[in-house]
């Protein structure tokens, strides 16, 4: 899990880690591992509570109600907290990110210390990520077109003082890095690990300011930190005058967006159809632009999902 | 910049809006105006989770307290338990409680409910104990039994302890709400945890003051009433 963690959730991160000797269903609904796929009337769609997530939460809702759904909306602080929900079916429908969240699934699986399973190619990707899904009674239906990566930003002038582009002019540089991210990137492949190992860059601390947050932004904006670790759909690093560094080494994986749903009450076929249509249309870009009319507008991410869906002709 | 799809879509690029939510003031008329409905639902939803924990706790603490009074051996695991409860930070006590509430607005309230025994327990209790031993005596000198020198006198006498407790209780109880918002019901909370991840000025500001002002109306709203049920105090000072 990538996401905006604000950094009081790790204690209860670390709490759920223990508590989640209960992982995968419990006792009572261990039938609906292998139950059917399911067509309940009413859904409940979850949020990750960023407004990436929001948005495809709230597009999700409005494509299911236009199926003839009734649908409601529970935003949670994270992954911990919503993916037990959603395995035992008190949320149906939730946005993720395939690679992301095979990884996670994975570790939960495995431990920690397995090797991950997500890639930067998309279809041993979706196999990892169906394999892992499958017993705990999820169905992952098919990625569209939007990715949203992982992305490494810095401030333009840092960027041009040490002539940097890509991520290996940094390593190269020898430049000692403070990096705002959320707290959990000391332990992420994807994240410092990786920014050290695949790139040589010197990591010196982990700023805990939470992914693309506006602190985390600002912080790197002012000096105080170097690099901010933030996503390929973010509309707003212009405003703080970041770049985005390449990922020359594809460290970053096939973070393609994908609804996940609890198999026995949304795994039918009217779900799948109505989130479908969205697959087609929704493109990286179109995430960026609409992030950025709720983060920098402050429009609300309902009528910003509305009026791209309607634009787009998905909903009357 | 990697993966496919990173232009910009059809070409359009919409021009920025020029209004105070664009602008991120603090103090914005039309964040109020598009955000009616929800801030009222949030604070609705911020009373009732509020209203719930401080009635159910009242309920719980009331037999606790007249318990430890009545036996002196169950004081001290009471008020124990009730404090140790109490040191508990809020983000572990929803996550130990989840497993057992799951993600709902059962989870908030049992929360609040578990951190305002130890406030209303303690008063409750100081209150009874403050009731002078010949008062008791003269009650029983007048053949009141047990249950009735509780109701009729013990009680009405410990009302103003009891009282400023609720008060305290409620007032925190209005403030650890917002935490809920970790997982979907935290009222006002939601907002206020959603602006702050976005630096959206006027949402955190608005949803702050709104928080402040129930926790003062709640404990104006209970001074009147502990007020109207002990006109003695106000006779004795008068």
């Amino acid at each position: 899990m990538r996401r905006r963690l604000p950094a009081p959730v790790a204690a209860v991160v670390a709490l759920l880690l223990f508590a989640g000797c209960s992982g995968g269903p419990s006792l009572e609904n261990r039938g609906e591992v292998t139950a059917p796929p399911g067509d309940s009337h009413h859904l409940v769609v979850g949020s990750a509570g960023f407004t990436e997530s929001d948005l495809l939460a709230q597009m999700y809702a409005q494509l299911l109600d236009h199926a003839g759904y009734k649908t409601s909306l529970l935003t949670v602080a994270n992954r911990e907290l919503y993916e037990p929900a959603l395995e035992s079916g008190q949320i149906d429908v939730v946005p993720e990110y395939a690679a992301t969240f095979a990884d996670w699934l994975n570790a939960k699986a495995n431990g920690p210390d397995a090797p991950p399973v997500g890639s930067p190619d998309l279809a041993a990707t979706m196999t990892a990520l169906r394999r892992l899904a499958a017993p705990r009674g999820l169905t992952v239906l098919p990625p569209g077109r939007a990715v949203d990566q992982n992305a490494f930003a810095v401030s333009a002038s840092y960027a041009r003082e040490h002539h940097l582009r890509t991520l290996s002019d940094l390593g190269r540089s020898g430049l000692k890095v403070r990096l705002a991210a959320g707290d959990e990137c000391v332990q992420r492949p994807y994240c410092e690990p990786g920014l050290k190992k695949t790139y040589g860059i010197d990591i010196t601390a982990v700023d805990p300011k939470g992914v693309g947050t506006t602190p985390a932004k600002k912080a790197v904006q002012s000096g105080q930190d170097q690099m901010v670790l933030t996503t390929t759909t973010d509309a707003t690093l212009s405003q703080f005058g970041l770049v985005i560094l390449a990922d020359d080494k594809h460290l970053q994986n096939a973070d393609y967006v994908v609804p996940v749903v609890n198999r026995s009450r949304a795994g039918g076929p009217g779900p799948t159809a109505a989130l479908d249509r969205l697959n087609k249309v929704l493109t990286t870009a179109d995430l960026a632009s609409l992030g950025e009319q709720v983060d920098s507008w402050r429009r609300l991410a309902q009528d910003v999902a509305r009026a791209y869906l309607k634009e787009k002709k998905l909903i009357g | 910049m990697p993966g496919p799809d990173t232009g910009r879509s059809n070409g359009v690029v919409t021009a920025t809006p020029d209004d105070c939510l664009a602008r991120n003031d603090w103090i914005c008329g039309a964040y109020l105006s598009s955000r009616g409905q929800i801030l009222l639902d949030a604070v609705l939803q911020h009373l009732r989770l509020t209203g719930l924990a401080v009635l159910i706790g009242l309920a719980l603490a009331l037999p606790l307290a007249v318990v430890a009074r009545r036996w002196r051996w169950a004081s001290g695991p009471v008020l124990a338990v009730t404090t140790i409860l109490y040191t508990i930070p809020s983000l572990a006590m929803f996550s130990l409680l989840l497993p057992l509430y799951g993600l709902s607005a059962s989870l908030v309230v049992a929360g609040l409910v578990l951190y305002s025994l130890t406030l209303l327990v303690r008063n409750i209790l100081a209150g009874l104990r403050a009731v002078p031993e010949e008062t008791r005596q003269a009650a029983r000198g007048l053949g009141y039994g047990p249950v009735r020198l509780l109701l009729t006198v013990e009680l009405p006498l410990a009302l103003p302890a009891a009282m400023a407790g609720l008060r305290i209780a409620t007032v925190s109880a209005v403030s650890l709400v917002t935490v809920g918002a970790i997982v979907g019901f935290g009222g006002l909370g939601n907002l206020i945890y959603a602006g702050m991840n976005t630096y959206f000025k006027a949402q955190v500001l608005t949803a702050s003051v709104l928080c402040v002002v129930i926790a003062v109306v709640a404990d104006l709203l209970l001074l009147g009433v502990q007020r109207l049920l002990t006109p003695w105090t106000r006779a004795a000072r008068g």
